[in-house]
């Protein structure tokens, strides 16, 4: 039932249709474009920019220059980190896949932006009361039984919108079927517990240079939210154990000061 | 009220330049913080999306947290493990940590994004979340403190029956006290648990949780004996040096085991410890300076029993967990990302505003309520 996006990279024109796809469903404003160092434009995602295409440009010794374009955007972890750490629940994770946010809930204590291994939560600076901002999937559009903007857009069928464990199926196929083409393992599979985003690229993330913006490799597949469940799951223990403690060792040591003050004047002792 | 006179200090309740300058910075805080509220985060401060915890996180929340540790120490090693003859320090102890615990809650009223909705984790919970649980601590912690102070006030207004009421169930609240500190001050390091990527390995521990308790207790520790020194200086009594002397004592043992926990944390882990960066230097700076050296200072009498030696040792020692907060919060996030974050000034004046505050009801505390013992025997309550 959980639905998922298989994105594969060599498939991708750099059309940035999706991106603008985004903006039109959300609302989001558009901003004026500025020359940099890169052809990805916006430079970072950020509160107005949920998705964006990151262009690498990748030049090896005595080859010709490769071009790259990778689609970022929130993961969808199937265990988040974010719904796992935030302390009022505003963040969920929905059984047809979604990871959402409940604007009325938030405190802007941004402990999902700290705790995402992905770095996807952005958050309204330049607002007086801001709310944390990321891709929600087009939970809304799902809902309905459309496919998320993006995907919808998409000219060459780099997004693919289906059940994660059809398209999953359907990652392998192509690596099966075009050995050399794609880089041997389906970022999004395992990585975390798994998430809802399944990368098929043409090398490996760290060829890519992009292990260090947001497609760390080295996660792990244990999700991390675990990390902080384990914890609570100790904190009832802890705090009878302390408090049983304390209580003991109050009544003990009293007893105790309470001998000794009668065993004094008696000249047994001291 | 006539009893009022009885408690006057010599120079009390003169505008002295120290509190002239208390009082500056307060109003400067005032008018900073009024501009966060109107401007938002991202006017006033350094905060990014790449830096979402900054100054506000590591030194009002983190830092004060423990360094206000010791209302619980306190009470742990008097009534627990019954070692009354520090009771001198405890009411001194409990009135920092309860200014301490304020102004972690106006830190964090001013760093959340949505401050009108801070009393949300009351209503809206989420059991899987560390934060939550820190907060749900907070909130009862300090109103133990609060209870606490509330005891004092009683005495002061010679309500008799009513100390005797809370003396009675004071047990109930000892106990909350160093059962709610013991999660929350762990708690506080076990939040990050959840970002070793991020992190220097030199920090990144599974056993943070523990390693904050114990430098929580430490700060605790060495604030009370900076306290005690600090106020008999500044309201010219005589300092407890004989007391702190013996209390110093079980500082050098905390310092020591802590020391102990984060060599055989780093050892078991396999971390690289001696590399020529600046991650290492204050790493360097935190174990060595501020844990050992302490540790080292006080295992000389000389140091134990004079008021510079205690100076210098529980200075170190309270510097070093404030280092080793930023340290965890900030340093080790460092290499992480190509972004750099320095606080804005009204992140930092905001900041000394809350410390000056702090400053200004504990002096105003110590004159209005019972804390110090010369009052208390003349009063025999």
């Amino acid at each position: 039932m959980s639905k998922a996006m298989l994105i594969d990279t060599t498939r991708c024109i750099g059309c940035r249709g999706c991106q603008v796809a985004c903006k039109s469903w959300h609302n989001l404003p558009g901003e004026r474009s500025v020359f940099s160092e890169s052809w990805s434009n916006p430079r970072y995602l950020d509160s107005n920019n949920y998705t964006r295409i990151i262009f690498r440009e990748v030049a090896k010794p005595g080859k010709d220059l490769s071009w790259y374009f990778v689609s970022r955007r929130c993961m969808h972890c199937l265990d988040p980190a974010c719904v796992s750490v935030c302390p009022v629940a505003a963040l969920t994770k929905l059984e047809n896949g979604p990871v959402v946010y409940d604007d009325y809930r938030c405190i802007g204590c941004r402990y999902c932006m700290m705790a995402c291994p992905f770095q996807i939560p952005k958050f309204q600076w330049e607002s007086a009361v801001p709310l944390v901002r990321k891709c929600d999937f087009c939970a809304d559009r799902i809902a309905i039984g459309l496919a998320p903007a993006c995907a919808t857009v998409c000219p060459t069928e780099t997004l693919v919108f289906g059940e994660r464990k059809e398209l999953l199926k359907e990652a392998h196929r192509r690596i099966g079927a075009h050995p050399g083409k794609y880089y041997p393992e389906v970022y999004g599979e395992k990585i975390v517990g798994g998430t809802s985003k399944l990368y098929l690229t043409p090398v490996s993330f760290e060829e890519l240079g992009l292990n260090h913006r947001g497609f760390r490799t080295d996660l792990g597949n244990v999700p991390y939210g675990v990390y902080g469940r384990e914890w609570m799951s100790k904190v009832p223990w802890v705090g009878l154990g302390v408090g049983g403690l304390a209580v003991g060792l109050y009544y003990i040591n009293k007893r105790r000061a309470e001998v000794q003050e009668r065993q004094s004047p008696e000249g047994k002792e001291e | 009220m006539a009893e009022k006179v009885e408690k006057w200090y010599p120079g009390v309740g003169k505008l002295t330049p120290g509190r002239a300058i208390l009082y500056v910075i307060l109003v400067l805080g005032i008018i900073s913080a009024a501009a966060r509220l109107f401007l938002g985060l991202g006017a006033t401060t350094n905060l990014s999306d790449a830096y979402p915890w900054g100054l506000w996180i590591s030194f009002d929340i983190l830092s004060g947290v423990a360094l206000a540790a010791g209302g619980f120490t306190m009470a742990a090693a008097i009534y627990i493990f019954n070692l009354k003859k520090f009771e001198p320090l405890l009411r001194p102890a409990k009135l920092s940590a309860f200014i301490g615990y304020l102004a972690f809650i106006i830190g964090l009223f001013f760093d959340l994004g949505q401050p009108w909705r801070i009393w949300h984790p009351m209503v809206m919970w989420n059991p899987h979340s560390v934060l939550f649980e820190v907060s749900w601590c907070v909130m009862l912690y300090t109103t133990v403190l609060g209870v606490d102070i509330f005891i004092m006030a009683l005495e002061r207004w010679k309500k008799h029956e009513w100390v005797a009421f809370f003396r009675n169930i004071y047990l109930v609240f000892l106990v909350a006290g160093i059962m709610l500190s013991t999660l929350h001050q762990s708690s506080l390091g076990a939040l990050y648990l959840l970002m070793p990527e991020k992190m220097s390995d030199l920090w990144a521990s599974r056993a943070i949780g523990p390693l904050f308790f114990t430098s929580a207790v430490i700060g605790g520790m060495s604030v009370v004996i900076l306290e005690s020194l600090i106020s008999a200086w500044a309201y010219k009594r005589q300092a407890e040096i004989k007391i702190l002397a013996s209390f110093s004592k079980g500082l050098g043992i905390a310092l020591l085991v802590y020391f102990a926990m984060k060599v055989t944390d780093l050892y078991a882990r396999g971390a690289t410890v001696w590399v020529d960066d600046a991650p290492h230097f204050f790493f360097y700076l935190e174990l060595f300076g501020t844990v050992a050296l302490p540790a080292i200072l006080l295992t000389f009498k000389e140091v134990r029993n004079s008021a510079k030696g205690l100076y210098w040792a529980a200075g170190l020692a309270a510097f070093g967990v404030v280092l080793n907060r930023f340290n965890v919060s900030l340093t080790s996030y460092g290499g992480y990302r190509q972004f750099s974050y320095f606080p804005s000034a009204m992140e930092i004046i905001i900041t000394l505003a809350i410390v000056a505050g702090g400053i200004l009801i504990f002096d105003w505390g110590t004159r209005y309520l019972p804390v110090y013992p010369s009052e208390l025997t003349g009063k025999a309550s």
